[in-house]
């Protein structure tokens, strides 16, 4: 037996007896410093994914269309003359519709914008490559990209199939010649007022029926007998105005102006529109971390003219005033009496910023309760271990080790547990964070190289504090009091 | 090396009686020089312990001073003292004195691995032989008898070769045959290698041994 395999076999002799306890401390400390690393990397790389949404400005207010209008672009300038240009940081007009790609099967939702507005409205968007500069040009959602597997140069071909839905076109755009419209407004008492029309080669009323069963029959009902009444209709061109182009029935004067507000308001049953395809060339690959991944982006002028409408679904604004600035602004709008409405957003940051200093407070509070629960499970644990070897610790102060001995070898043994609980915990707390992060924010993370070390660090340094007292104990023990044979 | 104890006294902060204090030491001033065994014997209670101990640098005393040779033991820090009575003295105490983990030749070997010193393993197996341990090198200590660990203390003291070796009643679980083997293996320490003996005991044979006798009673030692 060599002097050094003898003194390797008294180390792990001695260790191997505590073995159990010392898997318990090392276990507490691993795990402790498991759940650290996790958070922290959850933490650090949350934020960091979000990137820019957390710091930036977005945007603060959106325009819609007023119930039952329809706002195009023409409308949008003449809204936002409420709002003061120098406060107008951008504004991003969007139109929404679904584009197919007949060659994959596959069908998005398009989004038509004016992207100068847009690097204005949301910074925090992320693109590879470029922001489409001329028509024809596309820019395409991270997740659409990886699921057909288009890159920056890539082609796509996508065609706009039109919907039979009347609600494509405004009333004005159905007053065509031969169409057929129809419509609906509020009679007498509430109840609903059905007309439908045919236009002539002329665009005029070519031919009226009325569906009045919802009114009183002696009033309102009367009026699909009374043929003059409707005869005053046929060569009218659209809209019409009750008490000038047509007279209303004498006694059924609200279901009268139901019937003129209903033609108003009719729209055509079919657009007759054809589909159009138009070839894409993908500038960027767009990544914001939220649901705009999935979807393609196009100039409203593309849109334009592939929908044949320049009607807009929604304007995102961001507009450099307070809060209650922008109320003012925004009931501006919408009490202009215009198409427009405009909400308020609340700023994304203010949100995600108290969102972020919430999460650093419960990081802070979870990571304190950790490491106190980690120290007083190491801590108890060696206390135990000295109490065990408190004979042996009195009789190896007996043969003459020192103090310093005693307690360089408990320290060096905390050390070691700390360093095998720090990678024990940097490894296992990157698994655990990329499984939250997978899991409940639905990304992946990337592993932050100064983790180990800092995970090494944090718990060598907790191990060691935990030793603190159990050395103490240990430095106390009175050989003397040891050696009476007790 | 020579010990010398001046005025060295050891007192007890206890009840005893009327007093708040028991003296278990009385002042007292020997030197123990090297060459010779010094046997100190005397009643159960009466200090010997308490004595050896002050003597071996692991009690601090409440007066006097011990010096070895120029060195006033405990004017010394923890560090220096542990390494002065780690490269002086061997110590044999008076209870049960193994490490369980470790074999009979890895507990004899310990103070030397202590300070990561040349390990005296022919020493350790020549004691041994001496004293009849020999075969029991690899065995642990909860498989020998009282005796047996007795003497494996009693190894590792001597095999360090210190310059003085305390032994607290070192031949209290022994047999006739093996207290002489033990007291003639002391002697033959002191006398052929020049070193010092400090030895408490109730055994008479001991007597016999000794180069001088020291009687303890109620804390005062005699001579
Ligand atoms: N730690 C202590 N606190 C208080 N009194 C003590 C302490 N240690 C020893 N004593 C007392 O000091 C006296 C001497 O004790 P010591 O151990 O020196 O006796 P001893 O002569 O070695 O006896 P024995 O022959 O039984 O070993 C005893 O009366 C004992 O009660
Ligand atoms: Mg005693």
């Amino acid at each position: 037996m060599t002097k050094r395999k003898m003194f390797l076999r008294m180390i792990t002799a001695s260790l191997l007896r505590r073995r159990s306890r010392m898997l318990i401390a090392l276990l507490s400390i691993g795990i402790g410093a498991t759940i650290l690393a996790g958070l922290v990397t959850i933490y650090v790389d949350v934020p960091r994914q979000m990137g820019a949404q957390f710091r930036s400005y977005g945007a603060n207010m959106l325009i819609l269309p007023r119930e039952g209008e329809t706002l195009t672009r023409a409308d949008l300038d003449e809204t936002l003359q409420a709002i003061p240009r120098e406060e107008l940081v951008g504004a991003a007009p969007y139109r929404y519709v679904r584009l197919d790609m007949t060659s994959r099967q596959q069908s998005f939702t398009a989004a038509g914008t004016d992207f100068a507005g847009v690097t204005q409205t949301s910074p925090y968007f992320s693109v590879e490559g470029a922001y489409p500069a001329q028509t024809r040009e596309l820019l395409v959602g991270k997740e659409i990209a990886e699921t057909i597997g288009v890159k920056v140069g890539s082609t796509m071909e996508l065609t706009w199939q039109p919907t039979a839905a009347a609600s494509e076109l405004s009333p004005e755009e159905s007053r065509v010649p031969g169409a057929s419209l129809s419509g609906s407004a509020e009679g007498f008492g509430g109840g609903m007022v059905y007309v439908t029309a045919a236009l002539n080669e002329d665009a005029a009323i070519d031919s009226l029926t009325v569906d009045v069963s919802t009114q009183t029959a002696e009033y309102g009902g009367r009026i699909p007998e009374d043929e003059t009444f409707l005869a005053q209709f046929t060569g009218k061109t659209l809209p019409l105005t009750l008490g000038e182009d047509v007279d209303a029935l004498s006694g059924a004067t609200v279901t009268s102006g139901a019937i003129v507000d209903a033609l108003n308001r009719a729209v055509q049953a079919a657009a007759p529109a054809k589909p159009r395809t138009v070839i894409f060339t993908v500038t960027g690959i767009l990544t914001t971390g939220g649901e705009e991944e999935g979807y393609v982006f196009l100039s409203l002028q593309d849109m334009e003219s592939m929908t044949g409408s320049d009607r807009l679904d929604v304007v995102e604004l961001s507009v450099s005033a307070g809060a209650d600035q922008l109320q003012t602004y925004a009931d501006a709008v919408t009490g202009s009496g215009g198409k427009a409405q405009a909400r308020l957003v609340k700023r994304v940051t203010r949100s995600e910023a108290s969102v972020l200093e919430k999460l650093t407070a419960l990081v802070f509070l979870v990571t304190l309760v950790v490491l106190l629960l980690t120290m007083i499970c190491v801590s108890t644990t060696m206390m135990a271990v000295v109490s065990e070897r408190r004979r042996e610790i009195g009789l190896r102060k007996a043969l003459g080790a020192s103090d310093s001995s005693i307690r360089a070898e408990f320290l060096g043994e905390g050390l070691f547990l700390g360093l095998l609980g720090g990678v024990m915990g940097a490894v296992l707390g990157f698994v655990f964070a990329q499984a939250v992060s997978v899991n409940v924010f639905g990304s992946s993370i990337t592993f932050q190289p100064l983790l180990l070390p800092a995970a090494i660090l944090v718990s060598m340094a907790i191990a060691a504090l935990s030793c603190l007292l159990p050395i103490r104990r240990a430095v106390a023990i009175d050989p003397a009091l040891v050696l009476k044979g007790e | 090396m020579t010990v010398k104890a001046e005025g060295v006294s050891r007192r007890y902060f206890r009840k005893t009686g009327t007093a708040n204090y028991f003296d278990a030491v009385q002042p007292v001033s020997l030197e123990i020089a090297p060459g010779g065994m010094t046997v100190l014997t005397g009643r159960s209670g009466s200090g010997k312990t308490t004595l050896l101990n002050m003597l071996s640098g692991l009690l601090v005393p409440t007066g006097g001073k011990v010096w070895y040779d120029d060195t006033d033991l405990y004017a010394l820090d923890d560090r220096a003292l542990s390494r002065l009575r780690s490269e002086r003295t061997g110590v044999v105490p008076q209870g049960r004195s193994a490490v369980d983990t470790l074999t009979v030749l890895e507990n004899i070997l310990l103070p030397a691995r202590l300070y990561q010193r040349e390990l005296p393993v022919e020493a350790a197996v020549r004691w041994m032989e001496k004293l009849g341990i020999a075969p029991l090198r690899d065995a642990r200590p909860a498989e020998l008898s009282g005796g047996e660990l007795r003497r494996m203390a009693i190894v590792r003291a001597l095999a360090q070769a210190p310059d003085v070796l305390f032994a607290d009643e070192p031949t209290g679980d022994l047999d006739d045959e093996n207290t002489r083997l033990v007291l003639s293996a002391f002697r033959d320490f002191a006398h052929e290698e020049k070193k010092a003996v400090f030895m408490v005991t109730h055994e008479n044979d001991a007597l016999l041994y000794a180069d001088r006798v020291l009687r303890m009673d109620h804390g005062q030692v005699t001579s």
